[in-house]
């Protein structure tokens, strides 16, 4: 391997970044634009859920535990209903996540120190809504029941005090959590640019011109890798100034180690797309495998939102062969937790290994084809 | 007259047919595209459909134990029990609990004080647990505290009952679930991954068509044969919505055959809605194609649009917690509409009484798309 050949391929390959704008634009600047993007529509607030209403006991104490259910912002009351058959194509209409159906009696039956029964029907077709309007409604009930219990001797409502601290992100800020993950995703936006540069050159049959010269295939591929990963680096710093700067995202680690790291990832992901490059005839295809291999998993296999599901092997073996898995970790422990680089020896190593791994296949496959 | 207005229209027709023969021809050679268009999109399906099913489940839990009462076993038991969390380190001192939450390999850790039990059981001040939550991931965060938090809320009336401190008043709350009876997190996202990856496919299908001919310089050799620009839309436009046909087809016979993802409501109803939002897609694709000069300009059009339908679609954030501008904009969303008619039809069982202002808005943004990209093959091609 030549110094001085791969250095023209830099060259080379500099060159054409620079001189497209639309590359340089998907090089350079589109991560941090995207992640100005994506994040603004994560900055939501706090979700509130939809209840509908059927009090057919109208008694003061039914509407005194319907306060205690809405007493705070989570729980809005949309509707409130006169008929038992309202309900159901209510929520198949969506209008509501949930109808509470208080039947006559429930005043008495509470008095009475007997269970008044209360219905709550719920649709279950997001989960996540579904289970926090259960949890919500369930636990606001108790409040009220307890509330009202005698005490024997007791003087205070909790029975339980719960302190919870959160760490690394005290207020539990959205942002400060998709921003630094986020990261993970609009850092393949080099990658994508490095994927269509080598569809381009064998589209367009430039490949050949190459083959005849005496760059190697290392040196063609450290070469090309280098000029995509710098101009990938100051991308990197870009979008990293966005979230700093811009969202104003906690930044409690070391910037050296975290461009390092940054590196790794491009190495990871920009080998897999060597290997990949490998099979791929045209930019479009090269488009839908990063689309459909990296772009899509990352989104939802990462951990970016939900966390990465331990609970079957087959999913936990696919997100753990994503590279934006270990980035997202990576990312948001350094920014958020501030940790060193011991503690990021292991997400390193695995990027490490990922990236050299298929840079290596990439080679042997790249030999095969010249031959 | 009329006879020749009726063979114009054979002609065209056959002109038609002939760039759709094309355009399949060009893709049977790329067998790795190919591959990609009418495989990936079902196997993806499998994939992160077995990866996301259970949403938040099993986070690694922490515990430090300072009464070792029975009651502190018992709360310890009961969150171990909860579907959410997963008890995996029993610690001795509070600085592991510091170093296993940094690393990641607790996400949840709670301490019991010395004196819980004691406190408990007492007319004293209640007892104090603490919990430390790592919120660096916001969802799995707000999950686990508000898990926490009914598990205690349940077991501290029951001790208290236990105890004899308070006659408990209850009430007796019956939840009964509808549409997703389990409340399964897969029927709840592949009727939504089915949409959103049928949009990607058949978007990037329908973007690359002219973009790339111009590339190669094969679009001179396109103009001057006697196609008009409607046939050459049309051309091109068919290929991708049979592609997105395919797509669709594959991908829900995946989810039924292998996820058994309920059908609740009429699968032709499902297929006449699909319709519209297939064309939607394609015309937009078409659009983007007639826009863009190079294919590589084409393909960050793509993405960018992709990014944005993954944002203002609801699939991921819910529309109503967006700022009411975007809410706006989202509404220009077809996959928005398009998530709506397939969670309902499969899970609620709604039909054309609920879907009709969904159907129609993509009706009407197929207008506008499809005009949108006669109008631009048109002004490329003078």
């Amino acid at each position: 391997m030549s110094w001085h050949r791969m250095i023209a391929v830099v060259r080379k390959e500099m060159l054409h970044i620079v001189r497209d704008p639309r590359n340089l634009f998907l090089v350079t600047i589109s991560p941090a634009f995207l992640l100005f993007l994506l994040s603004y529509i994560f900055s939501f607030e706090v979700e509130h859920l939809e209840l509908a209403v059927l009090d057919l006991d109208r008694t003061p104490l039914s509407r005194q535990y319907l306060a205690t259910l809405t007493s705070d912002q989570d729980l809005v009351v949309v509707a409130h209903l006169d008929r038992y058959d309202q309900i159901l194509p209510l929520l198949r209409r969506g209008e509501a996540e949930a109808a509470l159906v208080i039947p006559p009696g429930f005043a008495a039956k509470l008095q009475g120190g007997q269970p008044a029964p209360v219905q709550a029907i719920i649709d279950g077709t997001d989960p996540l809504a579904g289970r926090q309007v259960s949890a919500s409604l369930t636990a606001r009930s108790q409040v009220f029941a307890a509330a009202r219990s005698r005490p024997s001797g007791l003087k205070r409502t909790e029975l339980i005090e719960v302190s919870t601290q959160v760490w690394y992100n005290a207020g539990l800020e959205s942002l400060f959590s998709m921003v630094p993950g986020l990261m993970a995703i609009v850092l393949l936006m080099p990658t994508m640019a490095f994927a269509l540069a080598l569809a381009r050159e064998k589209e367009t049959s430039t490949l050949e011109n190459l083959f005849v010269s005496p760059v190697s295939g290392l040196e063609y591929f450290t070469g090309k890798f280098l000029a995509y990963a710098v101009t990938g680096l100051v991308s990197a710093v870009l979008a990293w100034l966005v979230a700093v700067l811009w969202f104003r995202v906690p930044f409690r680690g070391n910037l050296i180690l975290y461009l390092g790291l940054v590196g790794l990832y491009f190495l990871a992901c920009m080998g897999v797309t060597i290997v990949i490059a490998s099979f791929v005839k045209s930019q479009q295809t090269a488009l839908f495998t990063v689309l459909l291999i990296f772009l899509v998993p990352s989104f939802f296999l990462a951990g970016l939102i939900t966390p990465v599901s331990t609970s079957s092997w087959s999913a936990y073996l696919i997100s753990s062969a994503l590279p934006s898995t270990h980035f997202v970790d990576i990312s948001r422990s350094i920014f958020l937790k501030g940790l060193g680089l011991t503690h990021m020896l292991r997400p390193a190593l695995v990027l490490l290994g990922m990236g050299v791994g298929a840079v290596g296949l990439g080679l042997l496959l790249f030999k095969k084809r010249i031959a | 007259m009329s006879l020749t207005w009726i063979g114009r229209v054979a002609e065209g027709l056959l002109r038609i047919g002939t760039l759709i023969a094309k355009e399949l021809i060009q893709l049977r050679r790329d067998r790795v595209l190919l591959t990609f268009i009418l495989l990936v999109p079902a196997l993806q399906l499998i994939l992160m459909a077995r990866a996301i099913e259970r949403g938040v489940s099993e986070q690694p839990l922490a515990v430090l134990d300072l009464d070792h009462s029975q009651a502190s076993r018992e709360l310890i038991t009961r969150l171990d029990n909860a579907e959410e969390v997963e008890l995996r380190y029993y610690v001795r001192r509070e600085e592991e609990l510091r170093r296993l939450l940094d690393q990641g390999q607790a996400r949840l850790a709670i301490v019991i004080p010395a004196d819980f039990s004691s406190r408990l059981k007492s007319v004293s001040p209640p007892p104090r647990i603490r919990v430390l939550v790592d919120g660096t991931n916001i969802l799995a965060g707000s999950v686990m505290i508000s898990t926490v938090s009914g598990v205690v809320s349940r077991i501290s009336s029951d001790l208290a009952a236990g105890y004899g401190l308070i006659t408990p008043e209850w009430i007796d709350f019956r939840t009964d679930v509808r549409f997703n009876p389990a409340m399964d997190f897969r029927d709840f996202s592949i009727p939504a991954q089915l949409g959103f990856i049928l949009y990607q496919v058949t978007l990037a299908v329908a973007s690359l068509g002219l973009a790339r001919e111009r590339e190669l310089g094969t679009l001179e050799a396109l103009i001057v044969t006697p196609l008009n620009r409607l046939e050459l839309a049309l051309g091109k436009g068919i290929p991708a919505v049979a592609v997105g046909g395919l797509n669709f087809w594959g991908m829900w016979a995946v989810g039924r055959a292998i996820f058994q993802v309920p059908m609740n409501g009429s699968l032709l109803l499902l297929a006449v809605f699909t319709l519209p939002f297939i064309l939607v897609v394609v015309g937009w694709g078409l659009t983007i194609s007639a826009l863009s000069r190079t294919q590589q300009q084409a393909i960050l059009l793509v993405f960018i649009l992709a990014m944005m339908e993954i944002t203002f679609s609801g699939f991921l954030v819910p529309v109503r917690n967006m700022p009411t501008l975007l809410q706006f904009v989202s509404r220009f969303s077809p996959l928005q509409h398009y998530l709506v008619i397939t969670r309902s039809l499969m899970l609620k069982g709604a039909g054309w009484m609920e879907l009709w202002p969904q159907v129609l808005t993509l009706v009407g943004l197929a207008v506008l798309t499809w005009s949108l990209a006669w109008h631009n093959i048109a002004r490329r091609l003078e």
